[in-house]
Formats: C-alpha cells, structure tokens, sequence
C-alpha cells in the first residue's frame, strides 16, 4: 500500500516538472515565421467529474474508516492520496475552501454562472458535515492534508487562547463573503498559503507563509484549520448538528483520560466537573446578559464595519484607481501609478468610473454592514456558548472542532481488543 | 532502540540538507529575479550596432548564438531550482517519515491527575479574553473612523484648495518639465467643478469679455508654428453636458479648414457649389458676426473644379495680420476683408489643376500674404500685399504637386519662410523670395507641412522620410522612417518632435537624433495636427478623439472621446480652444 502510494505521489509529482517554462520569443527576426498556435480543446470535464467522484469517495472512506473501522491508517492514507492528487496533481484548485467565494458571487449576481462541480465541491462536504461531521477535514481537504501528514507533535494552546482565537476564522469568512459580494477579489485564492507549495512556484510572500505554517504544523495540530479556515467555520456548524455522532469507542468510555491529549486541535472534552463554584443566579443573569448583548454586538458590528465600508471598498480595482486618480489630482507632483497610466492610456472617463465606484460602495454599505453583523453575531455567540454548563460524565468529542483525524482511535483501550495487529502507517 | 537512533541520525541529516538546499536555492531565486538574460549589457551593445549595420551577417550570428547561450543559461538555472524543489519534496518526506518512526512510541499522555482542566475556568477565562479582543478591536474600530473622519473633513473643507491647486498648477505650467503633472491638476479642477457644467451665464460673460491678447493667425496657430503660448487650457470637456464648453455654434458651410482667431473674432470658411464664404465669428458668444462672399470674382471659374470628397472646396485655412484676413478656395479665388467684414480684395489667381482639390493654407508675415500655390503645371509661392492684393514677389517651381502649406520660421537668428512638397523641403527669404537653401528629401503626395524649433526645420511624409534640417545651413541633421505623417503635420519642442499617422500610431522622435522615443499605438487614423500648448500635445484623431500628451515625455495625459468627427487642427487662445468639427464650431473654455 505504501509502496503505491509513493510511487503514485512520485508519478503525479512528475507530471507537473513536464510543464514547460514560458519565456519571450526572440525579438531578434531571422526571417523564421512562427506557426500558429493551435490549443486543443481542454478536457476538463472529466477531471471535473474525476474531482467529484474521487472526493465522494474519500469522503466515504474516512465515513466507513472512522464509524466502523475506528482506523487512522485509511484516514492518513486519504491525506496522502487527497495531497498528491487535489494537491500537486490539480494544483489545489478548485478547492472546497475557495468554492464559497464562487457560490456567494452566484447568490448576490444571478449573471454569474456557478459551474455545477464547484456548487458540488461547496455542498458535498456540507453535506457530509451534517450527516458525520467533518469527514472532508479529515484527509480529503489538501490544505488539512498537508498539515496532517507533517504533524509530529501537537503543542497545544491553553483552551480560553484557543476559543478566542476561533473567532478569526468567521472574521476571515465575513471578510471573504464581503469581498465576493462585491466582486472585488477572492480573498482566499489571494491568501492561500499552500497553493504556491502545491503549484511548485508563485508568490514568494505566500509560499514563505505556507511553510512557516507547514513547520508550525509539526508542533501544533493543523494551525490553518483551526485558526484560519473559513470554510472549516462554516463545517464546524453543520458537523455541530450533524446526524451521527462520532464517538471515539463504541465500547463504552472507561475515562482512563488516554485520549484526552492526543487530540492535535483538542477537541475532545474530559468529563464536566468544576472546581470554581459559582452562586446558580450569577450563571443564569450572565446568560441573560450575553443573550440582550447578542443582538446588541450584532447591531454594533454591523455599524461599526459598515461605517468603513468606504475604507474597505479600496480592495475593489475601480474603487482604488479611482482613489488613486483623485490623489493624483491632489498632489500633482505625485509620480503617477502604473494604474493611472494606463487609466489616461486607455481614454478612462473619470466620471463614468465615478458612477461605477457609486454603484460598487453601496454595495459595500449594504454588504459591510452584514459582514460586519455576521462577525458581532459570532462573538455574542460564543460569548453566550461560553457561559453554558454542560454536564458531562466521560470523554468526548467536541464535533465542531473535530476533525476526523483519528488519532485518538489508536490512544483508547476499548478499541484495542479489535486492532491487535496495527499497520505501521497508524502510528502516524 | 538501534532503529529509533538511526530514524534521527537520518532526519537530523535531511533536515541539515534541507536548510543548506533551501538557502542555496533562495540565493539561486534571487540571482534570477535579478537577471535579464536578454538584456545584458553585452547583448545591448550587440543590438545597437546592428541597427546600425543592417546587413552585418556575422553579428547577427553573433547575437543569435549570445541569444540561444543566454537563453539556456537561463533555462538551466531554473531547472536546476525545479529539481531542487523536487529534492526538497521528497527529504521532507524522508524527514517527516523518520520523524514520525522515531516518535510512534512516545504517546501523549494525560496529566489529569497532576493537573485536572477545570472547564468553568477555562470558560470564564475564554469570556475574559474574547470580551477584552472584541472590545479593543471596537476601540481601534472607532478610533479609525473618527480620525478618517477627521481627516476627511480637513481635507474637503475649503473650496479654496482647489483655486490654490490651479494657481500653483498654473505657475508650475512655466516649467516644461512639470506640464505633465500640471496637467493633472487641470483634470483636477474640470473633474472638481463637474457641479458647474452648465454653458456660462452669457450675461455674466458680457462684462468679462477682453479682446483676447494671444492669437493664433494661421493654420496651426501663428506663423503655422504647431504651437501657442496659451495656458489654462481645459484638459477635459463635454459636449453632451456642455461641461467646458462656453459655446457651440453651426457652421453654414461645409468645409475641412481649422479655426483662426485674433482678438476676439475666429475666422474659417466654408464653400459648396453655389458659394465660398468666410465666416467671422465671436470668440465669447460663438456668435456669426459676418460674413463675406468670394462672389463676382474676375476669372472665377464658372463651374466648381472636381475635388476629392476628403478635400472639399475650402480646405485652406486661413490667415490673418490682425487687420486684414485673407482666404483661398479650390477654385483659386483669394479674398481679403479687414476685421468689420469688409471685403478689401479679390482675386483669382488661376483655378489650380490639383486632382485631389487645393488645400494649402494661407500665411501672413506683417502685411505680406504668402501662398503656396499648388498646382500639378504651374507650382508657385506667391507674396501678396495683404491691404491691396497687389503680387510684392513670386518664385516659380518645377516642383511637383504637393498639399502642404508653408510656415514661417528662426532660422538663424532670422525669419524665413519653409516649405515643404516633392521633391524639397526649402527656405526663403519672405521678404524677397530669395531661396536660402534646399534639400530634397521628399517624395510621393506630400500633404504634411514643416515644423521648426531652435533652428532646426522638420519635415516628413509617408512613403518619404522624416528628415531635420538645420535651418541655418540646410544640412542634413538625421532622418528616420519610424512612423511618418499622412495629412497631419508635425509639431516640434527643442527636444522632441511629434508625429500622428493616419493609421493610429504617434509618435515622438528625439529632435536631437530622430530616434523615436517614445509611441503609443491608438488605433484611430489622424488628420488634424498636433499642437504644443502650455507643455501639453493636442491631437484629435478624424473621429473625434482628444488625446493629451506631456510635451516633455510624450506621456499620455489623458484621451476622451468627444463625439464629433475632427479634421481640422483646433486654435488656442487665452484659457480657450476653438475646433472645428465636421458639424460645428465650438469654445472649450474652463467653466
């Protein structure tokens, strides 16, 4: 299995280095005439329902490795095969992550046409997250892959660091759905950190940021997921609801505490007991508080990001080259941008790109302000989820943040009597 | 225990191997990001001489095979990076694997028992945190829209900003060099007062209405020079929305001349088959103040002479002494009339035999009216006294055809009159006729006219050449083939000379060398000239196009489309402009 899995990795790898290197033409004529290039008709079809297919089916595997098999070995080998080929092989594009953008482009503008296997990309581990949790996180997703197969050890945060960071994800999310509202960028095509390992080449500021991700990834459970994916915040909701519920034995916990830590983005909670004591009224006002606050935070964020939507809608083209072209205006002696040049080269007319700049900052008021609700709405949330008390009498798994990774089926000794032989690959 | 040693040995190997890989790998990077494999100074010089050696075989095989090395090197390199990259992917396999295997037994193990997590607290904590994370990020929030506000309201406050902005715009205008960016100011006050784009109150005009003291007395302003001393020009106007426009005014005739303006009349004309006529107009009020009739002419043929459609019967522009103002038209009738309408003068000087139909235009130095009188039998340059019409001189040519018209200009230290045609661009003494000097360079249909600046004389035509003269001695300078003009002429800083095609490429040459410096490919055919105003190039292309260049880098400033087709060569005055469409006469003045 090993053996295949590598020299596949190997093949797929090797298929990339085949590209070729563009470079200019000579600009030195010989009296040669080139001949005209003629591009084939890509078939991307069926890579698209080759990316569809392969994704159900991993997708069902780290279903049926994790419910009925209690086996990390499938699931890791998932990673490797969800890397090698949505990674390097499809160059981590179009991805489930980056689908959001594209599906809250088509909801806002019924002009733009949502190619069908993105849709799928973006439901199917929807999907999947309401019905198992966040079996796509598990090794399907390249990005979650990656970190996985590095992951050696898993430091980790003190829990109330790691709540409040958990927040980043849903403003990196308000800010991707603001973004594409709005047309004016994909802000996770823009910041994805593994894209340029991935594609072997690109922005060197992102590839830098990938690999001081990948090497965090060695001490720290998947950093990216837990504190900056937006689509994993979005996962995390459904998988939260999600109709089965992942245990990590069917046998019963005994709380021997084993799995307790060899969960890399900890989630798995230990029975709920409690050595501060608190007078039961001061939990409930609190409650109460957090509840009149909810709608009051939302409010607050929607005014308060709202209130930039001028600041923001920078991000737009138009509206930065308008900017730029009344800085111009206003500092003559200014050195005129690249952009204003070819504004004046191309006969822009300043006051048809005002109108086009009116029309896009409006969008922004009514999208930063929703934005701006969607991440108020989140902190009131988690704020009031922060004061609930659970009762709980063993282990078990916090199915929003769990990831499926499997580690902690190899830590529980209920599992052992039926994984008397383990490959090596589970001890990954 | 043996097999946990070596899985580090190995991975502490692949991770020394990795650093030393990935730092030879990023000095690598750079070194290419730093290098221009076709642009070495090597390859340059090579280049360079062989555009000066055109059939030079031996180097161009030598820049060939620089070419292929160079390229290779290149390619090399970053083959090498790729299977660096691939070396790199498969150690942190390695890496990752022996790190894995020297770790499989050390498990993490629960510390409940030392130190059990109390969850309320950690909650409690986490409410903490996040509670102090949301407020700060709502302070800073906060603080940001009220210092944004702030500065907004700083900077938008007073309207006076931008008469500053003009005024400072407007000194920096002395200096050629800063045009440009004056420019931009011009576009920052038209785009600022877009609020005030009705046609100015006509009344509120009539008490600031000066005789205008710039002039522009002949086709491409005075002395036909391609360039004016206006300033304030509008960089940005709109006929639909009158923005800019102080008036727009219907021509009764037809014609492709350009606008000539001298205190505050404009002068054109415009012919069909039953009349020829000159029109003055209003500068302020685009008002038709008279007109007058090439009529009742002795040797005015009868019938009106065959002309291209492109040409018409009045496509000479005419000129003007600031007393007198004389027209010609493709039936050879001359007219003269002084600023009130008052026909001094008539006569015809021969219907020319001119296939395409007349078009030279009119000059007058002082009260001396010159015209280059083409003609395909009998080419001539005529002097005529602008009050009576009487011929002071006239000097014969074998020339061949041409449409260009002449110019007036300092050549050493003195004025002479230039003209261009086939086969010679040549110098006179207006006063006398007398030729200075002639260098035939010419050749084909000549219709672009001369240009001159720091004593260097200027011409080009298609299927010719470009070609600088210096006006002093007639030498040669240097010529070029780059881009060369159709109907458009050339206009000339000290430093740059500009050129527009009819097939949509400008183009300015370095007026020291002839080496073109800078051009831009707009796509649109010219016939109208460019014109130097204020350190800016006019230029509208045959569809209506406006196209503004920086006169110092040839930059484009800024372009819109007018909507009216333009031919004509627009004039400049104080803060105005006066083109000629194929419709109609309109003012841009700054609202």
């Amino acid at each position: 299995m090993r053996k295949l899995l590598f020299l596949f990795t190997g093949f797929v790898t090797s298929l990339s280095a085949m590209a070729v290197a563009r470079f200019p033409k000579p600009d030195f004529t010989s009296g040669y005439e080139y001949p005209d290039i003629v591009h084939g008709a890509p078939n991307e079809l069926l890579w698209n329902v080759l990316d569809i297919v392969l994704l159900i089916a991993m997708m069902a595997l780290v279903v049926w490795a994790a419910y009925k098999k209690r086996s990390r070995a499938v699931i890791y080998s998932v990673s490797f095969v969800s890397v090698a080929y949505f990674g390097f092989f499809r160059s981590g594009c179009v991805c489930s992550v980056g689908s959001i953008q594209n599906v809250v482009m088509a909801v806002v503008n019924p002009d733009y046409h949502l190619p069908w296997y993105v849709l799928l990309l973006f439901l199917l581990p929807i999907l999947f997250a309401l019905l198992f949790g966040r079996v796509f996180c598990a090794g399907v997703c390249p990005l979650g892959a990656l970190q996985e197969l590095v992951n050696i050890k898993h430091f980790r945060l003190a829990r109330s660091v790691s709540a409040t960071l958990s927040i980043i994800p849903w403003v990196y999310l308000a800010f991707t759905i603001l973004y594409a509202a709005t047309r004016s960028q994909f802000l996770i095509c823009r910041l994805d950190p593994f894209i340029g390992i991935f594609r072997l080449g690109g922005d060197i500021g992102m590839i830098s940021f990938g690999i001081v991700l990948l090497v965090m990834s060695i001490f720290i459970g998947r950093p990216f997921c837990q504190f900056l994916c937006p689509y994993g915040a979005l996962l995390s909701v459904f998988s939260a609801l999600s109709w089965k519920k992942l245990e990590i034995t069917d046998k019963g916990c005994i709380n021997c505490a084993l799995c307790g830590k060899s969960c890399p983005v900890d989630a798995i909670r230990a029975p709920q007991y409690s050595k501060t004591k608190e007078n039961r009224m001061k939990g409930v006002h609190r409650i109460i508080f957090f509840a009149i606050l909810l709608p009051v935070l939302t409010l607050a964020g929607a005014l308060l990001i709202g209130s930039q939507s001028n600041a923001l809608s920078l991000a737009h083209k138009d509206v930065y080259l308008y900017e730029q072209l009344l800085q111009q205006q206003a500092h003559p002696n200014m050195e005129e941008s690249l952009e204003v040049e070819t504004f004046h080269a191309l006969g822009g007319d300043i006051d048809e790109l005002k109108a086009k700049v009116d029309d896009i900052r409006r969008d922004y008021r009514i999208y930063a302000c929703l934005a701006g609700a969607l991440i108020g709405f989140v902190i009131g949330f988690k704020l009031l989820k922060l004061s609930l008390k659970r009762s709980r009498q063993t282990y078990e798994i916090s199915l929003a943040r769990c990831t499926v990774c499997g580690k902690c089926f190899n830590y529980c000794p209920q599992n052992k009597s039926t994984q008397h032989k383990q490959p090596l690959i589970s001890y990954l | 225990m043996k097999m946990r040693k070596l899985y580090r040995n190995i991975a502490i190997v692949t991770a020394v191997f990795m650093l030393v890989l990935s730092v030879m790998m990023g000095v690598s990077y750079y070194q290419m990001q730093q290098v221009s494999p076709l642009e070495t100074g090597v390859m340059e010089t090579l280049k360079e001489l062989n555009e000066t050696n055109d059939d030079n075989e031996q180097l161009q095989q030598q820049i060939r095979e620089l070419d292929l090395l160079s390229r290779k090197a290149y390619f090399v390199q970053e083959g090498q990076l790729k299977t660096g990259i691939y070396l790199l992917i498969g150690m942190a396999l390695i890496l990752m694997l022996c790190l894995n295997l020297y770790f499989k037994d050390t498990k993490s193990l629960p510390d409940k028992q030392l130190d059990p997590i109390d969850e309320w607290m950690m909650k409690s904590h986490a409410r903490k945190y996040l509670g102090w994370a949301a407020a700060i990020a709502a302070v800073v929030g906060i603080g940001f829209v009220v210092s944004r506000s702030i500065a907004d309201k700083l900077l938008t406050a007073p309207s006076d900003n931008q008469d500053e902005l003009l005024a400072d715009s407007h000194q920096s205008g002395e200096n050629i060099e800063t045009d440009s960016l004056q420019v931009v100011a011009d576009i920052a006050a038209d785009t600022l007062s877009t609020a005030q784009q009705d046609v100015v109150d006509t009344t509120a005009v009539e008490d600031e209405m000066p005789e205008l003291k710039i002039a522009s007395k002949a086709f491409r302003g005075n002395n036909s020079s391609a360039s004016s001393s206006a300033r304030g020009i509008a960089t940005s106007w709109n006929l639909k929305g009158k923005k800019n426009i102080l008036w727009q005014s219907p021509i009764p005739k037809h014609g492709y001349n350009s606008p000539v303006i001298t205190g505050r009349s404009i002068f054109i004309t415009g012919a069909d088959a039953q009349a020829r006529e000159l029109y003055c107009f209003d500068v302020w009020t685009g008002e038709l103040k008279w007109t007058v009739k090439a009529d009742g002419i002795a040797g005015s043929p009868s019938a009106m002479p065959k002309v291209n459609e492109d040409t018409g019967l009045a496509a000479s522009t005419v000129a003007t002494n600031g007393e007198q103002v004389a027209a010609i038209f493709a039936t050879g009738d001359v007219i003269c009339a002084d600023m009130d309408g008052q026909r001094l003068w008539a006569k015809n000087i021969g219907l020319p035999d001119n296939h395409y139909g007349y078009a030279s235009s009119l000059l007058m130095l002082g009260n001396t009216l010159i015209i280059q009188y083409q003609n395909n039998s009998n080419a001539q340059i005529l002097a005529l006294s602008a009050k009576d019409g009487h011929q002071i001189w006239s000097k014969s040519s074998k020339d061949k055809i041409a449409w260009s018209s002449p110019i007036i200009a300092t050549l050493g230290g003195k004025s002479a009159l230039v003209v261009m045609g086939n086969p010679a661009i040549a110098a006179y003494n207006p006063s006398n006729g007398s030729e200075l000097w002639r260098v035939e360079c010419m050749s084909g249909e000549v219709g672009s006219s001369p240009a001159s600046a720091g004593g260097v004389v200027f011409g080009a035509s298609e299927y010719a050449k470009c070609i600088a003269i210096d006006g002093a001695t007639g030498e040669t300078l240097w010529e070029a083939s780059d881009y060369l003009p159709e109907c458009s002429s050339l206009a000339a800083t000290k430093d740059l000379v500009f050129c527009a095609t009819s097939y949509g490429m400008v183009c300015a040459y370095d007026a020291k060398t002839g080496e073109v410096k800078k051009e831009h490919d707009l796509t649109t055919p010219f016939y109208s000239s460019p014109v130097v105003v204020d350190g800016k190039v006019y230029l509208f292309s045959n569809s209506g196009k406006v196209y503004i260049f920086s006169a110092s880098t040839f930059d484009l400033i800024t372009s819109f489309d007018t909507g009216e087709k333009t031919f004509a060569t627009p004039a400049f005055t104080d803060g105005m402009m006066v083109v000629r469409t194929d419709k109609s006469l309109y003012c841009v003045k700054k609202n």
